[in-house]
């Protein structure tokens, strides 16, 4: 299997930023790591396919309907790194003209 | 015999006795911490104080719960009230849970005392520990060693007779591998047997909390304890729990074990292997009927599991952006590079390295070649597993394919990923698997004997584990406690 991997353009994807000394490192060894996990090339998997659903062998529940109480504001707000009560604060998205 | 020498079971019955206060223990087990700490360093945070209030006011309670004044170590991604939860993060550092995890509150209604968190390899990513963004967890048998992951901290604090017993969560081998290495007994539960509410998702379709404990006794105990529905938990299955310790003192009778084909397990460490076939031939006594059983997808379980657990990884761990919760970095011009800096400074190096692998194998062009792949292949192994518990009712093999290794052994990822060759399958199949200490190597390291059952026979695998316990007198870790003390 080729691996095709463009280390910059998952790095976009992932949201994640490497300096050129990182991807020289890691770039490598994620190569080797493609390649490593490509044996699955090797199997033979019966035809035709099916859906990959996670294999159990018996049914989840679906829980009742209901609405149910959530966490308190003020404990959710306790984590946020930038807050203007009852607000969490992000840098503005929409820019102005 | 010292109070930290003791396991759950027996903890219990004294305080339940009033032989010993609840105090008592968890003092012993807090001075027990300060001694060993600075050699095995298992804990990110020792809840000393909390604990100490805990146990007062148990002693003053008049129905306490089974696991009354047993001090017990969570895992530093299971959520605990009040206590931060790190993940062995940057990311996560000053995280304080909002609430606790379903298994935590099972345990507390029980009276179970939690004295710490315990460190583990970043967002449980790792087999040794040493992805901990903190320190690195020695392993008590030999301190130049690693304890195992990611769960390490969790089975080194239990081996070094620092917590009675401890939650860990098992993704790909997480608690067995540890329990392994540590010489003590871990347990991953059937998928859907534990509640995952509160646990920091990893893989979601592969994560289950599990017990690390100084016997199987004690395992029993608190699997027990922290299995069954909590209506919060959608992956949950709604079905009774049967009483594990009565099932595991039931009688055996005889049995048919499948280990595996020799070119499965050729390349292990020769000791490790000796071990096994010396385990197997213990299994026979106890009326064993084993049978060679060919696994083929068996050595393509563990590249499915990096194709899978990693794209798992990259969706779950997307949510870390500097906006809700966790680090924010402090310097950015707008959103996009907020989430950039923001998580490049909080991640380390592992954790990304397995974003980049999920996100590529989710990624338009691969997606079929890759993720779609592995979970054609996850199909397989779950049917070979099927047809092979329709006539066997174990499949029995090493934990791990070596005794602890060295700190920094390991540069080469896949070299460390190879620690989970005989682990991941349990996980992709859903099986419940315990690992339970079987003989030493020749440099005194402990290692293990894995037991897979099928779905939901946990009390069947504590019923084996039991008896191979008291047939290879490994027992409660005490040995470990001498050792220490002679050294």
């Amino acid at each position: 299997m080729k691996s095709g991997l463009d280390i910059d353009h998952v790095c976009a994807l992932a949201h994640l930023h490497l300096t050129e000394q990182e991807k020289k490192v890691l770039a490598p060894q994620m190569a080797k790591i493609v390649e490593w996990v490509g044996r699955l090339d090797e199997i033979e998997l019966p035809v035709p396919s099916e859906a990959p659903d996670f294999h159990l062998p018996f049914s989840l529940p679906f829980r009742a309907d209901e609405v149910r109480e959530s966490q308190p504001l003020e404990s959710v707000l306790a984590n946020a790194p930038e807050k203007d009560a009852p607000f969490i604060k992000v840098p503005k998205v929409i820019e102005e003209k | 015999m010292s109070l930290t020498s003791l396991g759950a079971s027996e903890i219990r019955s004294l305080v339940a006795a009033k032989e010993v206060k609840a105090e008592e223990v968890v003092r012993a087990f807090l001075e027990q911490i300060e001694r060993r700490e600075p050699e095995v360093a298992a804990f990110l945070s020792v809840e000393g104080e909390k604990a100490l209030e805990q146990a007062k006011a148990l002693d003053r309670k008049k129905d306490k719960g089974c696991l009354a004044g047993v001090p017990i170590a969570v895992k530093d991604n299971i959520l605990i009230k009040g206590m931060r939860v790190t993940c062995g993060s940057r990311i996560l550092e000053n995280y304080v849970a909002p609430y606790s995890a379903s298994a935590v509150e099972k345990l507390a209604a029980e009276d179970a005392i939690f004295i710490g968190k315990t460190n583990l390899d970043e967002f449980a990513m790792g087999s040794s520990t040493e992805n901990s963004a903190f320190f690195v967890t020695r392993n008590p048998w030999d301190l130049s060693r690693v304890p195992g992951g990611s769960s390490g901290g969790s089975a080194a604090a239990v081996a070094a007779g620092e917590a009675a017993a401890a939650l860990g969560s098992d993704t790909g081998g997480s608690v067995r591998q540890p329990a392994a290495f540590c010489g003590v007994v871990g347990l991953k539960p059937t998928y859907s047997r534990v509640s995952r509410y509160g646990l920091v998702a990893f893989a979601s379709s592969l994560d289950q909390i599990g017990p690390l404990t100084k016997t199987v006794e004690d395992c029993a105990l608190l699997t027990q304890v922290i299995s069954g529905p909590d209506g919060r938990d959608s992956t949950l299955a709604d079905r009774p729990v049967p009483d594990f310790a009565k099932e595991m003192k039931e009688k055996l009778g005889p049995f048919k074990a499948a280990h595996l084909k020799e070119k499965l397990i050729e390349k292990i460490d020769p000791e490790v292997k000796n071990i096994y076939w010396k385990t197997l031939s213990v299994l026979q006594d106890l009326g064993g009927e084993l049978i060679e059983m060919d696994f083929p997808s068996w050595e393509y379980a563990l590249p499915c599991y990096y194709i899978i657990a990693p794209s798992e990884a990259s969706s779950n761990l997307a949510r870390y952006d500097g906006v809700r919760y966790g680090y924010r970095h402090p310097e950015y011009s707008n959103l996009r590079e907020m989430y950039l800096k923001t998580r490049t400074g909080g991640f380390g190096e592992e954790v990304k390295r397995r974003i980049l692998l999920g996100t590529f194998a989710l990624s338009s062009g691969y997606y079929d070649a890759y993720y779609l792949k592995a979970g054609r292949t996850r199909q397989l192994v779950s049917r070979e597993f099927d047809r092979a518990f329709a006539e066997v009712d174990y499949i029995v093999t090493p934990t791990a394919p070596e005794p602890a290794f060295p700190v920094g052994a390991k540069k080469d990822p896949i070299a460390m990923y190879l620690s989970d060759m005989f682990t991941v399958s349990a996980n992709l199949a859903g099986c419940p698997a315990i690992s339970v200490p079987c003989g030493w190597s020749r440099e005194g390291l402990p290692v293990g004997l894995q037991v897979i059952g099928n779905h939901f026979q946990e009390g069947r695998l504590f019923q084996l584990a039991f008896l191979l316990e008291k047939k290879v007198k490994f027992g409660n870790n005490r040995n470990i406690i001498n050792w220490k003390e002679e050294r």
